[in-house]
């Protein structure tokens, strides 16, 4: 029998987490400059890297449905995509609320470890997570489709064929995170509220299209980012 | 864990933690998700040493990158036999490459205490070895 503990089963000289923590951003720049300057030095170390970069993207999460009476105070979600460290964590804004009846749409954004409350116009990056936060003045249908900077549609939510069910109510977060791609340049959001399950299809296609003409009995929010 | 299935159950279980409490995370999510997710793939192995015998399947690539399929199963069964704290440095050490000085911060121990918890392990394993 072998004695597994007898040397390190690690074939990096740096641990998986330092590696990892370099990868994330979560080095001071000494320490990640140290590593920069031995990785360029050592071929293990950087095939192990190598590895980690392209680790195979983890399963979505199950769905953590969120409860209303904790949504206000401290909201988390975690959504995993790769290397086991997707991490968006909401918090709330004491005394920022949207005012006004009408159809509202917010975002948090999470980059790195850090989480922020993101304004129309906002800088992100690619790799950020978002979250979108809506407030609903009546029950209703709602979804959330974007253009990126080179014209194609996409739907953000819900990940189904046709708008989904909300309640009324004051900055509800929908249950899904999107995980940033490489295109960069202003990307475009549009959330819909309506008054029936409308087909996504057809309005993503309408979208790509330029048309900006969405179901009358529909009411519209929009936002946008940038990404650098 | 052996299996990818595992795998992904212990991620999930970890990021519910997470939801259910995330305040937990007082440092780096990094360091805080190697803290979690070992503490938790542990414990199933402990749980699983009563029940019925490892099942050994095929391991992970990167497990399999990381060591010998054989010898990353013979460290599943050993470290579900030794001590908590001395199977998460073990683990930590021998598996994940990190130094004393970061067992040590992930433990919340002394070096000294790392060093002596990690010869524990060995000293288990060598007298498993003579038993055999």
């Amino acid at each position: 029998m072998s004695n597994p503990f007898a040397e390190r089963l690690w074939t990096a000289c740096f641990s998986s987490l330092l590696l990892e923590r370099f990868l994330f951003n979560e080095l001071t720049a000494a320490e990640a400059q140290r590593v920069r300057a031995h990785l360029s030095t050592c071929a293990a170390c950087s095939s192990v890297l190598e590895g980690m970069r392209r680790a195979e993207p983890l399963p979505p999460l199950r769905v953590v449905p969120l409860r209303p009476n904790r949504a206000r105070r401290a909201i988390a979600v975690a959504a995993a995509v790769a290397a086991a460290s997707l991490l968006l964590v909401l918090r709330s804004h004491p005394g920022e609320r949207i005012k006004g009846p009408g159809f509202a749409l917010a975002a948090y954004v999470q980059h790195g470890v850090e989480v922020r409350r993101a304004g129309p116009g906002e800088t992100v990056a690619a790799g950020d997570a978002l979250r979108f936060v809506v407030t609903a003045p009546v029950a209703g249908y709602v979804a959330v489709l974007s253009v990126d900077p080179q014209g194609r549609a996409s739907i953000y939510y819900p990940q189904a064929a046709r708008a989904a069910p909300i309640a009324a109510g004051d900055e509800t977060a929908l249950p899904l995170a999107t995980r940033l791609d490489a295109t960069l340049g202003e990307e475009r959001i549009t959330a819909l509220l309506c008054p029936s399950p409308v087909e996504l299809g057809p309005l993503r296609a309408a979208l790509e299209r330029g048309n900006l003409d969405f179901p009358e009995d529909c009411q519209v929010a929009r936002w946008h980012f940038v990404k650098r | 864990m052996g299996n990818e299935a595992e795998a992904q159950e212990a991620l999930q279980e970890v990021f519910a933690a997470l939801l259910r409490d995330p305040r937990a995370v007082h440092t780096d999510v990094s360091a805080w998700l190697y803290k979690a997710t070992t503490h938790w793939c542990l414990n199933q192995l402990r749980k699983r040493r009563n029940g019925t015998r490892l099942e050994e399947t095929q391991p992970l690539g990167e497990a399999a990158a990381v060591g010998s399929a054989e010898a990353m199963a013979e460290a599943r069964r050993l470290l579900a036999r030794l001590p908590a704290q001395v199977a998460a440095a073990a683990v930590y050490h021998h598996v994940d490459g990190m130094t004393h000085s970061e067992v040590a911060a992930m433990l919340g121990c002394s070096r000294r205490q790392v060093g002596y918890l990690l010869e524990r392990a060995r000293d288990q394993v060598a007298q498993e070895e003579q038993s055999a």
